[in-house]
């Protein structure tokens, strides 16, 4: 036991002696971190594995000796597994269809994503494709990281704000993966056992989520985060009175504003609503713990598989002026410095309409090609409202500096709910914030 | 003369002891450290983060913190979750560990049994936390409603006041254990003859703890404390599984709010001058930690 | 045992039933956490709450086994290996550093604990980007080393702060009586020291192996591969997942805390031991 102890120490002795040696010798860190590496391994052999691992699949990636197959990395966010199995089988396909390249996807956390793109983008450490929140894409365009693709795909048949979303001083920067945008999903047993219409304005939705409000039900839920994800779920309110997302201090912000803690104050909306995500937002729904809810489609699959008894439908976002929907989904960008060709010629590949619609009836997306969309549902399908208020949706962006728009609207919103600032209070803040963001 | 050359060699070979570890830091926290500084002098955002020039605008980025509102909310929160964590858990935790001392069967046991809340992963308490303070299924209501003290749920994580005060009660439940131990192993430090040469002469319990456990534990009650705030100041896993700085930023903290500069608004070098200010006030708190612990011993 | 003092029966027992209480205070979370994983989603929703789970729902650690992407035991491994790296590494420089600074006066001392303690002051969104940059450089980055790596860099200050005051309070004159035998500075504090500084290490092994246990940002931003990476990683993907769907979510938080709670309450009995029997005999 001591002497087990005594070699232990001895260990360390030489790992220290290395360490200085091999800082000494050279100064640089690489040397010492090398030393050090050397006896972490030898502390499990597992370990050491991970090493060797860790180096092959990095000679696999900077050799491109000909012959073996160029890798071609892919990040995405879809925690759902339904997205994930869609997107491998495709990929697998695609790696047995061709022997040039081979293409590998790799889940980071959406919470992590932003930051695991930040730190990569210093550290020269990026996959070769990224498949991003479409407001997110205009800063990375900025940040340098993303390849120009003008003229290399043809986005001609795709709708206009998917495609703006990835184009930056008329180039192209990436491609639309599918869309979504947000519409009202509603339990029609509670609606009918109401004697409620569908809400088609402000008014009648209030009406009707007053009527649907009981000790175990409210009426209506939506995500109300404060990040992207809540920014998402207000814009629609914030447009429908004709306020855009960088004029909000006046009459229509305020409206929409005023709106939302109406909501709260009648008590039609829970405050928890704060903490729910939308996923969150439609475990409530299928719950039964609320009638009405702003969602998105790619909720559907989910909701069909979990609560295949649950009568509900989707119509367009009541509105207050005018009907409006807020542009969701995801774009692939190319990283510049990467593997370009590969990346290139895999998204031609995943972007054949066969493809496309095989992910988007996977995902519960819309196809962002409008051709591919037109045909993509039977009429009675529960997508065809989505596709329907599409018509109506607007991106955010596309802007550089969104996320700091971003911020200050889900603040403002945020405030009204919690009841910590007026409506008009939170409208001048939002508007101060913005302002100086956007000059 | 001999003697002291002697001496001098002697106590320089205690340099050989802390040099590797001092190394080993110097190389992983170091380093990031000093291109902390340097970032926070800087205009890095989205624009120049990978390429074009990155500026030195000096002290911009400090002066526009200081017109900032969640910078103000975010430091003052910080303070004052720092201070009320401290003062709860030391307390709870100090007696604890002079009830555990006490030689009855189940002390030892117990008292092991107790680490646990400090063992599990803060994720994993913050989401224990997040049940336990849920306004309609959390059992804390239920508890307050049962005693008849509320009338209506109170809306624990959703209003701006009570949230703070959720993060404080799952912070002070994992420091309790912290305390406990660190106390603990201080008191068993202490020897035994000290006690029982006090109780000889007469001295009550009262007595005993103000002038012989308080004064030899005061090494171990300065270790706790100081490094309880500096873990405490820095907190960052707690507050972004717990609330993410919400609701309406009321519950930002420094790292939390560099954390939302520096990756969700890319706002880099502001991120960074935030850092700064969390690391100076520390610096303050470590100096003062330093002249405390090492005062006395050199004579 | 036998010159420990007892404390009378009628005390004894007293004690031990508010120590039994003070326990079920302080451990509800957890029993709370555990009872929520065996209820229906229904049964969690019910108002007035349940304080057993009337109806046993063994499905939501069912549909972990199930859920093929994330593999809980692998990820658990790897949690393990992390900190046991880390734990390794923080011990065998913390300890000698810590004896360095308690029983040298050398010069620099000071500076060189207020650096021990500069390093754990910034907040970890301010180490994570040069952090990377050097494991990539490395090539550590996406294996569990990067990780071991950093972990080790929150014990070992925390160690050297901790094992200090042990050291500071062993007598002189053991070392002395050390030279006397014909030790050098480094067998005396090889043969002498470090076992009496046993409980001192342990606690600082202890606390070093939780730090890593419980890490979640290196976790997961110096390793991309999800099947390398440790367990909090885990959960935190699971919250993003399954947002408020509890009984998924504690049964989860469960499975985190049983295995490492058990290991540690067993290692418990020569932890105690060990400190209560003190640092310091004669």
């Amino acid at each position: 036991m001591k002497r087990k102890k005594i070699t232990a120490l001895f260990a360390a002795l030489a790992m220290t002696a290395s360490l200085i040696t091999g800082c000494g010798a050279s100064g640089s860190t690489e040397d010492s971190a090398a030393a050090d590496t050397g006896t972490t391994e030898s502390e499990t052999a597992e370990e050491e594995a991970a090493v060797d691992e860790g180096v092959a699949e990095e000679s696999a990636s900077e050799t491109e000796s000909a012959g073996a197959a160029e890798a071609v990395t892919i990040w995405y966010y879809w925690e759902t597994e339904g997205h994930q199995v869609a997107l491998d089988q495709v990929i697998q396909e695609y790696n047995a269809s061709q022997s040039n390249y081979e293409v590998t996807a790799k889940y980071v956390p959406f919470a992590d994503f932003k930051k695991q793109l930040s730190i990569g983008a210093s550290a020269d450490e990026l996959p070769d494709i990224a498949i991003l929140d479409s407001p997110d894409h205009a800063s990375y365009v900025e940040m340098g990281i993303f390849e120009d693709i003008t003229g290399k795909f043809d986005v001609g048949n795709y709708y206009e704000g998917t495609v703006n979303s990835c184009t930056v001083d008329g180039k192209l920067y990436g491609v639309p993966f599918g869309v979504n945008c947000l519409a009202l999903y509603y339990n029609e047993d509670m609606l009918s056992e109401a004697g409620c219409e569908v809400p088609t304005t402000w008014d009648e939705l209030m009406a009707a989520a007053k009527a649907l409000t009981t000790d175990s039900v409210t009426g209506l839920a939506l995500c109300s985060v404060q990040n992207e994800e809540g920014t998402f779920n207000f814009v629609p309110w914030l447009w429908s009175t004709g306020a855009t997302s960088y004029d909000i201090n006046n009459e229509n912000g305020i409206r929409a504003l005023s709106f939302i803690q109406s909501l709260i104050n009648e008590g039609v909306m829970s405050k928890e609503c704060i903490n729910w995500t939308q996923g969150d937002v439609m475990n409530q729904f299928i719950a039964g713990n609320v009638a009405m809810m702003e969602n998105g489609p790619w909720q559907i699959p989910t909701m069909q598989s979990e609560a295949p008894d649950l009568n509900w439908k989707v119509t367009l976002i009541p509105k207050d002026s005018e009907y409006s929907s807020v542009l969701g989904g995801e774009n692939y960008a190319v990283i510049n410095g990467g593997n370009v060709e590969g990346a290139l010629d895999f998204l031609a590949y995943a972007t054949s309409e066969e493809k496309v619609k095989f992910m988007m009836d996977k995902f519960g997306y819309i196809s962002a090609d409008k051709s591919i969309a037109e045909n993509q549902f039977e009429a009675d399908s529960p997508y065809q409202p989505f596709v329907e208020e599409l018509n109506y949706a607007m991106p955010r962006g596309p802007l550089a500096e969104w996320p700091s728009v971003s911020d200050a609207i889900s603040l403002a919103f945020n405030q009204v709910i919690t009841g910590t600032a007026t409506p008009e209070d939170a409208a001048a803040q939002a508007q101060a914030t913005i302002d100086g963001i956007v000059k | 003369m001999k003697k002291l050359k002697k001496m001098f060699r002697y106590e320089n070979a205690g340099m050989l002891f802390v040099f590797p570890a001092f190394l080993y830091m110097l190389i992983f926290v170091g380093y990031p450290i000093i291109r902390n500084i340097i970032l926070s002098f800087q205009d890095v955002d989205a624009g120049n983060l990978v390429r074009g020039t990155k500026n030195f605008i000096m002290f911009d980025n400090y002066a526009e913190l200081f017109i900032d509102g969640v910078f103000k909310t975010s430091l003052s929160n910080t303070l004052k979750y720092t201070i009320l964590c401290l003062i709860f858990q030391f307390m709870i935790g100090f007696l604890l560990a002079l009830f555990f001392n006490q030689r009855f069967t189940l002390a030892k046991p117990i008292r092991g049994i107790l680490l646990v809340p400090w063992m599990i992963p803060i994720t994993v308490t913050a989401l224990m936390f997040k049940l336990l303070f849920a306004t309609d299924i959390g059992v804390i209501n239920f508890i307050l409603r049962s005693l008849h003290l509320i009338d209506n749920n109170i809306e624990w994580l959703t209003t701006p006041g009570t949230a703070m005060f959720a993060l404080i009660c799952a912070n002070v439940w994992i420091g309790i254990p912290f305390n406990m131990i660190l106390i603990s192993t201080g008191l068993t430090t202490i020897p035994k003859e000290l006690y029982e040469s006090a109780s000889i002469d007469g001295a009550n319990k009262i007595q005993t703890f103000f002038n012989i456990t308080l004064p030899l534990l005061k090494p171990t009650i300065e270790s706790v404390l100081i490094l309880g705030f500096i873990y405490t100041f820095k907190v960052y896993d707690l507050v972004y599984v717990m609330t993410s700085g919400g609701p309406v930023n009321s519950t930002h903290m420094l790292s939390t709010y560099s954390y939302k500069l520096s990756f969700e608004m890319f706002k880099y070098s502001k991120g960074s001058a935030v850092a700064n200010v969390l690391l100076a006030i520390l610096l303050v708190v470590g100096i003062f930690y330093i002249k405390v612990t090492t005062s006395g011993e050199e004579e | 045992m036998d010159e420990e003092k007892r404390l009378a029966t009628k005390k004894n027992i007293l004690f031990s039933i508010v120590s039994v209480v003070l326990l079920g205070v302080l451990l509800f979370p957890l029993y709370w956490a555990l009872i929520t994983s065996l209820k229906t989603e229904q049964e969690i929703f019910q108002n007035p709450p349940t304080f057993y789970p009337h109806v046993l729902n063994s499905k939501s650690y069912a549909a972990q086994v199930e859920t093929g992407d994330f593999n809980m035991f692998r990820s658990f491994a790897n949690s393990f290996l992390i900190s046991v790296g880390a734990t390794a590494i923080a011990v065998v420089l913390a300890v000698p550093a810590s004896y360095g600074i308690a029983k040298y006066h050398f010069k620099g001392r000071k500076v060189m604990l207020l650096s021990f303690l500069v390093t754990q002051m910034l907040p970890v969104s301010v180490l994570l980007t040069p952090m990377f940059i050097m494991f990539k450089n490395m090539h550590v980055y996406n294996t569990w080393v990067a990780a071991v790596l950093a972990d080790a860099t929150i014990g070992i200050p925390f160690s050297v702060l901790i094992l200090k005051n042990y050291f500071s309070s062993i007598p002189k004159d053991l070392e002395e009586a050390a030279y006397l035998d014909g030790c050098n500075k480094f067998t005396a504090f090889i043969r002498i020291l470090i076992p009496i500084a046993k409980p001192g290490v342990m606690v600082c092994a202890i606390f070093s192996f939780l730090y890593a246990w419980g890490d979640l940002a290196y976790g997961m931003t110096f390793i991309l591969d999800q099947e390398k990476r440790p367990i909090t990683a885990g959960i935190f993907n699971f919250m993003g997942q399954y947002g408020t769907k509890w009984s998924y979510l504690t049964a989860f938080a469960v499975v985190t805390i049983i295995p490492v709670a058990l290991i540690f309450i067993f290692m418990q009995k020569y932890i105690v031991s060990g400190m209560t029997s003190g640092a310091v005999k004669g």
